[in-house]
């Protein structure tokens, strides 16, 4: 069974500094998502119960060379790189055309897993997006899956539901943080990680053009502004009443 | 010159911190308290081989390097002090037995340890030694192809623990210190109960009783009166776990010393906002980047010692100015949370009684300064 987990480069978010609400991204270094992991750890407890192989996917500019090291060391057999500086926050539907060119170009694709959202951006639309453009069904938000055979039975964890949903193979799957917790992989398995296999390949060969303008312009991206309330309580009564009156507790 | 750790490098460093965050952290205060590391913890640190980054892939090791070893170690030391002296402690044996074991030494007592399955030993030290190999008085006794061990070692950390241990005595032929490697728990080995230390608990410190212990000629490391240059440079590798575990206790107290200052509010405002804060803020800040990059140069130097004299040096200056260091950054610490740090509830406290240790293990500082200027004197 060939799994393919699509991943994001994206800045390790527990080290970017926030200046006048701008995220400061001078010397951050670059990871995967955590809910990208929890896909790569999907896709190996799949492989490992089912047979075949993992191939990380991502596309991004020439740093991500370095960046899938992570999922080769977490369990990936191996990578499908689309480098190119175009690509480099680039938005959700430029990815997915580029994504979907790639895993076309990727020989008996049986299921394609993404995070629910990226790391940094969270639009949750190119999982979607490289399923439509496969014309391949798609299951989101997914807490657990069981494949049998050429069908996948997912559990789709919702606000106020859990859904059960059967699809058949291939098909696109996108993931809950909660589904899994990502392993930590030992200091071989990160040493060997740039040894295993690894196919590069550009725009140019996946025959994708990309508008010299991005369709969507990304306005302003501030940081929450928080003030402190400043309220002052006398007594844990006081307390109590104020946080019930929050909707902190008491809910 | 490059200072920028490669994605290797920065992948152990995270591994390290991931699972010291998520599984150490969590039973710190229990370590503390029982000193004594979990065995989940201990199974957990062999899974991702920690117990033996440096060493080759063939004798068990993960082929990381001192650099990687370092990284890890920083990390591992963060959330406790103990877990990390374990470790290094460790690796001073095995780093003896790296670099003076023969080939078939190293396959039968590394391949365990550094798999994590067994956990190794160094022991010099005797109730009447301080660091003086002069003054050893375990005796190894020829008899034919075995020699016949007697005496006590005092304070040997992971004596409890099967595995291999480096025994240091002085052997009736050569007169000299030899260094034996001895399967722990043979005949003839007892051990104390563990020390009622003040701190790095979980690192226990126990005496070893050697009565007439029978060692094969064969397990005899580097040859008969080889043991005063296997302990120059065998605890000059045990200076970069030291210096490691120390570097992590440094990093901890320093983030301590910043959450407290951030949150303790005087007046309405957090007291970062006062000058006398932000000038102990800013001597941790100094204070762990001189030591970090320190210590990370020594893990460089380790990887490829061409000097042993000169290594020792380096790692005598690195061990005496991290160790100090982590004294005064959680002595910083504790004065930025004012009474507060004094009380067990709170990390800094045993960060605090942690540092105190480091100075004066594996060679006090003065000790490490003799050989910094002895060194330094003969260029």
């Amino acid at each position: 069974m060939n799994i393919v987990v699509a991943l994001k480069q994206v800045p390790d978010l527990q080290q970017i500094r926030i200046r006048n609400r701008q995220p400061i991204f001078d010397d951050v270094p670059l990871t995967l998502g955590n809910i990208d992991k929890n896909a790569l750890e999907a896709g190996v407890q799949i492989k490992e119960a089912q047979g075949g192989k993992v191939i990380a996917l991502s596309a991004g500019d020439e740093n991500i060379e370095d960046t899938i090291k992570e999922a080769l060391a977490a369990g990936a057999d191996e990578a499908y790189l689309v480098i190119d500086d175009q690509l480099k926050d680039a938005e959700s539907s430029l990815v997915a055309k580029v994504l979907a060119a790639a895993i076309k170009n990727i020989e008996d694709v049986d299921l394609i897993l993404f995070g629910e959202g990226s790391a940094d951006n969270y639009s949750g639309q190119v999982g979607p997006r490289v399923a439509e453009l496969l014309g391949l069904p798609q299951v989101a938000f997914a807490s657990s899956i069981e494949v049998n055979g050429n069908t996948v039975k997912v559990t789709r964890s919702l606000e106020d539901c859990s859904e059960v949903v059967e699809v058949n193979l291939p098909a696109v799957i996108t993931v809950l943080s909660d589904i899994n917790e990502a392993r930590i992989p030992s200091v071989t398995q990160i040493l060997k990680a740039g040894k295993k296999p690894k196919e590069v390949v550009e725009l140019d060969d996946l025959k994708v053009e990309l508008p010299d303008q991005s369709p969507v312009k990304t306005i302003s991206n501030l940081a929450p502004d928080s003030q402190r309330k400043k309220v002052v309580v006398k007594s844990v009564d006081e307390l109590v009443k104020a946080l019930e009156a929050e909707g902190v507790i008491g809910r | 010159m490059d200072f920028n750790l490669s994605k290797e490098q920065l992948m152990i460093q995270q591994m390290a911190r991931e699972f010291a965050e998520k599984y150490i952290e969590p039973v710190a205060e229990q370590i503390e308290r029982e000193n004594k590391i979990p065995e989940d913890i201990l199974k957990g640190l062999a899974e991702l081989e920690l117990f033996g980054i440096p060493y080759p892939e063939e004798y068990g090791g993960a082929g990381g390097g001192y650099d990687g070893y370092v990284l890890a170690m920083e990390q591992l030391a963060r959330a406790s002090g103990g877990v990390a002296m374990t470790i290094s402690a460790h690796c001073l044996a095995l780093s003896a037995i790296s670099a003076f074991g023969t080939e078939e030494q190293k396959k039968k007592f590394m391949t365990p340890c550094c798999k994590g399955e067994q956990i190794a030993s160094f022991a010099f030290t005797e109730p009447a030694t301080g660091s003086d190999p002069k003054q050893l008085a375990t005796t190894a006794v020829k008899d034919g192809d075995y020699y016949i061990l007697n005496g006590t070692k005092r304070f040997i950390s992971n004596a409890n623990w099967p595995g291999v241990i480096v025994i240091f005595a002085v052997d009736n032929e050569t007169n000299k210190p030899t260094a034996f490697l001895v399967d722990k728990w043979c005949e003839g080995y007892s051990i104390s109960e563990p020390w009622d230390k003040m701190g790095m608990h979980g690192g226990q410190l126990l005496d070893v009783y050697l009565k007439d212990v029978k060692v094969p000629a064969e397990n005899v490391l580097a040859g008969p009166g080889m043991g005063y240059p296997i302990l120059q440079l065998g605890i000059s590798f045990g200076k970069v776990g030291v210096s490691s575990t120390a570097l992590g206790g440094i990093l901890a107290a320093y983030e301590e010393g910043l959450r407290y200052a951030k949150e303790k509010m005087h007046r309405d405002k957090p007291i970062t906002k006062f000058q006398s804060i932000q000038l102990k803020i800013a001597d941790m800040a100094i204070k762990y980047e001189a030591a970090r990059w320190l210590t990370y140069r020594l893990g460089m130097l380790a990887n490829n010692v061409k000097d042993p004299r000169q290594f020792a040096k380096e790692a005598a200056l690195t061990k005496t100015f991290v160790c100090d260091t982590m004294v005064e950054v959680a002595r910083l610490s504790i004065d930025i949370h004012g009474s507060y740090g004094l009380m067990n509830d709170y990390k800094v406290s045993r960060i605090y009684r942690d540092a105190i240790i480091g100075p004066q293990i594996e060679g006090v500082a003065d000790m490490q300064k003799m050989i910094v200027a002895g060194v330094t004197l003969a260029e």
